[in-house]
């Protein structure tokens, strides 16, 4: 075991002075993540400081936008009666993040900050144009979270800073989600995975949005495919053009897990099946395979 | 650093002196000396170390000592009862079948409390999603399933 | 079938209630007064020369108490053709050889120690697979053997070899001839409680080894030649065997773990324990052997197979273990699944960089089952003949012996293939819509033990005490897979006791008489077996006494009796003379005169006939052993002959798959298993044993592949080594027990410990193929390959 100081402020003003006094610190949220980080020994911080017991971060409210506050468990982005009714792509995706145990322990803010492009949550977030509140001692920043994925395990966050809200406009109407996700295994880090919003009008998408994990540095909003879903009329032509445009817009990397060219397909055919799925009426029949 | 915390372990109030580092895990087996709860992987995967906090199955091994401060922990040990008498859950998986190894079993068995508590009536899909944090090598958990159904149903038959 | 009071019945496991208490204690929970905890350093290259450790600031660290290396300790060599050394000396040929440990006073302190450590290496160039360590001019992987005479290749010194019949006449005679290579990757044992022991000596040097084995017996002779290399002579090991978390194989050989913990023992006086956490489980600690294979075979116009032509290549890693005993035991499907007049095998093994391999589950079984069943399927394509009846018409049969001169006793494999092919509804097409389809594949196994080493033996002693209880010293080892329900069972109804009054002891060297250990399906059998014969003397020693005892003890009774009931009138009965040791029996506890009317005074508790026998001048108390050898004959590997168990298990498993053409995704629907088991001893704890295989088997079939890169495991944790969860076996699973009540089975009963995983992977496949039609002969069959196959096909 690595040997660590281990705080629990109260408020992100103690949390911030604990930060900036204490060398090697690194806040912890759920720590699913970064448990296993420096039980591997891939980090060796000299203090942890906990963000469990800081009011700040936690809740989900109603509001003219809807704040989730970062601490807010997987669980709890589960079981939350307003999340599933105005988003319920969250929802999918927080099903398919780990199990029971993980999920009662992971935060949502967690899943973001550690930057994986892999993160369960990012698509649908970036799907739905979250924002998210970043603060330090200093100030406090509203970003949104396209802007906020830097690379693999990196983020804008500056040190000291707290990422301590994600902020999601109000849903518009005729908006359809669904979060797709592909791993080895069923309880797996995504292999593939995407997140589509749509805006439609009949057999019309008015505008759509569609974002990938597991297939880039970072999770990622294809704007390509979007725009190709733009004002377009549903067609199995349509749906096989996002479907390509999807595989050549994305760059995942082969690894222990899968290969690059796999991932390109794969996210192609994610594309292609949440589309299918969210149009389901609109085609006509069943286009499942 | 080394700081007192206070919490309800199976449902006694205890205090025990911790380290910063320990996981709860640690203190369970090290500290207390409760080694129903097992390390299988220390990474979150395997769900041997299951213990309930607040009602909640978690992770042992991935969780910080001095989180558990104030909360109510239940772990293997607090589910027998006196005179050595096993709960439901236990008593319905030595009576299904479901345990060979029994290694997993501790974990298993506080995943399946953590559901039963608050779905006394699961489905298969139910018990299914809640045990998948729990990795079995031996029995293909096909009777550890039963065993849920099992247990789930002694409680509805009981007044 | 006879009528049994306790087998068949699904009597309790005597574990599974401290088990669900979270009491069992396992070596991971284990402690002795003064224990130090030991940590070892491993190599972080494949082939390098150890040009220098530094362990002083280890040693400075407060807290640690030894730092050993290969420098300050005697050579230990280890593995049965002593190529493995418990500490590596001059070079280390693999990424996790042992270079160094410590012993300190918590494990944290040792893992620090660890990291003190520095070794300077001189890295060598490496072979990571059997081709390029066979190359002229390949580096060596041992440039001398464990004699010290220099080697000139890789290849290993083991010869397995069969020919029966004459392959060119099976060649010619063949209408239809199908070839294929099939691999199978490196695999984990992954059991839930990790690799550990704990090593202690007395003060006569004496040690005692609480060891995670299934070799208890043969762990304490590798043991003791050790305290002999250390100086030690005639010094002896104990081992006991605490509660697994599971083994599969992985405690059929020593460990360079146990001699280091060992090592650390005598140095430091103190008890070492070692326990691998998983990253060292899965990086440090030997996998399941990988194979290639090459499998011609060939049918005539009839689909009578004609030939078969195996030849096998193994990657056999730096050291050997037991992988390098697989073709052994591929040796038994080779020659003997299915009736082929002319076949040969061959197997070559070859030393790399890579880890080397132990023993798990099936042993070398699955390994080729994947390829001949996989290999049947397609032969029964090309020979326009369906797969199911292919097989039947060249199944194995009762009475027959096989070319490897295996002795079939009973054979259910017809009974199983029917059933499967009943419950997939197989006559109505095996393309069951657009993307799915059933497939089948069958096994045969050792059912009643293996000779593999020169004894195949197990002893039993039943003690029997004041109170009628039996106690068990039984030297076989309970991992989980209920052999200690089982042999309740069979002492209950082999003595006539009732199971809640029968005791396992501890499995402890010190006590128990000497059994090989618990491998090849064994351990129901032999332990069945055991019992059968050592209740049979117990019986006629408790016969003998009652002979003398019965007549008074009764005669009280029926005083007491009469007392009672003045009016009774006692049947017209001589009890002195109708109580004759041939006329007694005992059921359920109580002993009684066969064919005497059944009063209840006439009847007499076992207990209260052992207290009488004991308590009485020149008393006595009853114990009886047995040493049970089973007729099978150890085989000769060169040769690839001889009857190397008793009987054999066959069975056949079924799978309904779907394919998810645009994913690549195998989606199991369902399966079935059909397993010759002789005769159900105990209803769950058999349906456990196939469940748990068959999950094995689907892990094997689809995801589970140890990563290695340059000999390093790329994947040593459960976050990217999958092994099933509840979600992967949410499928049906129908379960067929042909009961073919085999005469040397304890009540009939057959081995089944290893059948449930040896079909699973080619029924997969097999079932793959007949839905979309494409053929993977790689393992695991990953949506990767799914979908390159479904792409070549397109193409094609």
């Amino acid at each position: 075991m690595s040997r660590y100081d281990y705080y629990q402020p109260e408020s992100l003003e103690e949390a911030f002075r604990l930060k900036k006094t204490i060398p090697d610190s690194v806040y912890i949220s759920g720590g699913t993540e970064l448990m296993v980080r420096i039980n591997k020994k891939e980090l060796h911080p000299r203090a942890l400081i906990s963000l469990r017991s800081i009011p700040d971060l936690c809740g989900v409210e109603n509001g003219k936008k809807i704040r989730i506050g970062a601490m807010t468990s997987i669980s709890d982005i589960k079981k939350n009666s307003l999340l599933y009714e105005k988003y319920p792509v969250l929802f999918q995706a927080a099903k398919e993040l780990g199990g029971v145990q993980i999920r009662n322990v992971a935060t949502i803010g967690g899943n973001l900050c550690n930057g994986s492009p892999a993160a369960d949550l990012a698509p649908p977030l970036l799907a739905l144009e979250a924002k998210v509140r970043l603060q330090s001692d200093q100030k406090s920043r509203e970003l949104p979270l396209e802007n906020f994925f830097l690379g693999p395990g990196e983020t804008s966050l500056s040190p000291g800073e707290i990422l301590t809200d994600i902020l999601l406009e109000p849903p518009e109407k005729n908006t359809k989600t669904i979060f797709l996700k592909k791993g080895r295994t069923r309880m797996d880090l995504a292999v593939a995975s995407v997140a589509v919003l749509i805006r439609t009008e009949g057999d019309r998408c008015l505008s759509a949005r569609v974002a990938v994990g597991s297939a880039a540095p970072t999770p990622l909003r294809l704007f390509e495919v979007e725009a190709l879903l733009e004002g377009a009329t549903y067609s199995r032509e349509l749906l096989t053009e996002a479907q390509q445009q999807a595989s050549h817009s994305v760059s995942p990397i082969t690894d222990v897990r899968s290969t690059a060219d796999f991932r390109c397909h794969l996210v192609g055919v994610l594309v292609k099946r949440a589309l299918e799925k969210l149009m389901d009426n609109e085609i006509g029949g069943g286009t499942r395979t | 650093m080394k700081k007192t915390i206070t919490f309800t372990l199976n449902g006694t109030q205890i205090d025990v002196t911790a380290d910063s580092h320990q996981s709860l895990l640690d203190l369970l087996r090290v500290s207390l000396r409760l080694t129903g709860t097992k390390e299988g992987c220390g990474e979150g995967e395997c769900g041997a170390c299951t213990v309930l906090v607040d009602g909640l199955a978690i992770n042992a091994c991935l969780y910080p000592a001095y989180e558990a401060a104030g909360k109510n922990v239940i772990t293997i040990e607090g589910l027998t009862g006196k005179n050595n008498e096993l709960s439901d859950i236990q008593q319905a998986f030595v009576d299904s079948g479901a345990i060979q190894c029994g290694f997993c079993t501790p974990g298993m068995i506080l995943s399946a409390k953590a559901l039963l508590d608050t779905h006394p009536d699961p489905s298969e899909e139910d018990i299914r999603e809640a045990l998948s944090g729990n990795l079995c090598r031996c029995t293909g958990y096909v009777q550890i399933i039963e065993a849920v159904k099992k247990a789930a149903n002694r409680s509805k038959d009981k007044p | 079938m006879r009528d049994f009071f306790h087998i068949g019945k699904a009597t309790p496991r005597p574990d599974g209630p401290d088990k669900a208490a979270g009491k069992a204690h396992y070596i991971h929970d284990y402690e002795r007064p003064g224990m130090l905890y030991g940590k070892i350093k491993f190599s972080d290259h494949s082939h390098a020369r150890i040009k220098h450790i530094d362990t002083s600031r280890a040693e400075k660290l407060p807290g640690v108490k030894a730092v050993i290396t290969a420098n300050n300790t005697p050579e230990i060599r280890f593995g049965f053709l002593r190529d493995n050394m418990a500490l590596k000396k001059d070079k280390v040929r693999q990424y996790r050889d042992e270079v160094a440990a410590v012993a300190a006073i918590d494990p944290d302190i040792a893992a620090e120690a660890i990291d003190l450590i520095q070794v300077e290496y001189e890295p060598l160039p490496g072979v990571f697979t059997p081709h390029e360590a066979m190359k002229e001019g390949a580096p060596l992987i041992h440039e001398s053997d464990p004699r010290g005479r220099p080697r000139s290749h890789n290849i290993l010194p083991l010869k397995y070899h069969h020919e029966s019949g004459d392959l060119d006449e099976g060649k010619r005679t063949a209408k239809h001839i199908v070839e294929g290579e099939f691999s199978t990757p490196l695999v984990q044992q992954c059991c839930m409680g990790t690799a550990g022991c704990i090593a202690e000596f007395d003060m006569n040097n004496n040690l005692t080894l609480w060891a995670k084995t299934q070799i208890p017996f043969l762990a304490q002779r590798d043991f003791n030649r050790v305290l002999s290399d250390m100086g030690l002579k005639e010094k002896n090991t104990r081992i006991i065997v605490p509660a697994l978390g599971g083994a599969f194989g992985s405690g059929l050989d020593t460990h360079a773990y146990e001699y280091i913990a060992i090592l650390l023992a005598f140095q430091t006086g103190h008890p070492i324990k070692i326990v691998y956490n998983r990253r060292e489980e899965f990086a440090n600690l030997s996998p399941r052997q990988s194979s290639r294979t090459r499998i011609i075979q060939g049918c005539d116009q009839n689909g009578k197979l004609t030939f078969r032509q195996v030849d096998v290549l193994q990657d056999n890693g730096a050291y050997t273990s037991w992988g390098a005993t697989y073709p052994s035991v591929m040796l038994m499907p080779a020659t003997s699944l299915y009736r082929v007049p002319h076949i040969t095998f061959d197997a070559k093994l070859v030393y790399t960089n890579n880890t080397y391999c132990q023993a798990m589950r099936g042993y070398g079984n699955p390994e080729l089952t994947w390829a001949l069943e996989s290999n049947m399927a397609e032969l029964a394509e090309r020979a326009g003949i369906d797969p199911f009846e292919f097989r039947m018409l060249n199944r194995n049969e009762p009475g027959e012996i096989t070319p490897m001169g295996l002795k079939i006793s009973t054979c259910g494999l017809k009974e199983c293939l029917e059933a499967v092919s009943e419950k997939l509804d197989w006559k109505r097409g095996t393309k069951k819509g657009k993307n799915s389809g059933v497939g089948m594949a069958s096994l045969i196994h050792v059912g009643g033990g293996g000779r593999i080493y020169r004894s195949d033996a197990s002893g039993i002693i039943l003690k029997l005490d004041d109170f009628g209880n039996v106690n068990v010293f039984y030297g076989g080892v309970e991992m989980g897979q209920g052999l200690h329900a089982v042999l309740i069972q069979s002492v209950a109804e082999a003595l006539g006791v009732m199971p809640d009054k029968v005791f396992i002891n501890p499995t402890d060297t010190g006590t128990c008489p000497w059994d090989v250990g618990t491998h090849a399906s064994r351990g129901a059998f032999m332990a069945g077996n055991a019992a059968i014969l050592a209740a049979e003397k117990l019986r006629s020693k408790i016969f003998e006494l009652a002979e003398e005892l019965f007549p008074a003890e009764v005669e009280k009774n029926l005083k007491k009796h009469q007392k009672k009931n003045p009016d009774y009138e006692p049947p017209d009965l001589d009890i002195a003379n109708a109580a004759k040791r041939n006329r007694f029996d005992l059921q359920e506890g109580y002993i009684f005169i066969k064919d005497a009317p059944p009063e209840p005074w006439l009847r007499m508790d076992l207990g209260r006939l052992l207290r009488a026998a004991h308590f009485r001048p020149q008393g006595q108390m009853l114990t009886a052993e047995a040493f049970y050898d089973p007729p099978n004959e150890s085989p000769d590997n060169e040769k690839g002959f001889g009857n190397l168990s008793a009987t054999y298990a066959f069975g056949t498993q079924g799978a309904e798959v779907e394919v998810d053409i645009e994913t690549g995704d195998v989606k199991i629907l369902r399966m079935v298993a059909a397993h010759d088991v002789g005769k159900t001893l105990n209803p769950p704890g058999l349906k456990g044993q196939i469940y748990g295989a068959l999950a094995q088997g689907v892990g094997y079939a689809l995801y589970e592949e140890l990563k290695s890169d340059k000999g390093k495991i790329q994947n040593p944790d459960f976050r990217d080594y999958k092994i099933p969860r509840t979600n992967e076996m949410d499928f049906p699973i129908e379960l067929a027990f042909i009961e073919t009540d085999d005469s040397f089975g304890p009540f009939g009963a057959k081995g089944v410990a290893e059948p449930g995983l040896v079909p699973t992977a080619p029924a997969i496949a097999n079932a793959i193929y007949n839905a979309v039609g494409i053929r993977i002969r790689d393992l695991p069959i990953t949506p990767e390959k799914v979908l390159a196959a479904l792409k070549n096909k397109k193409m094609a």
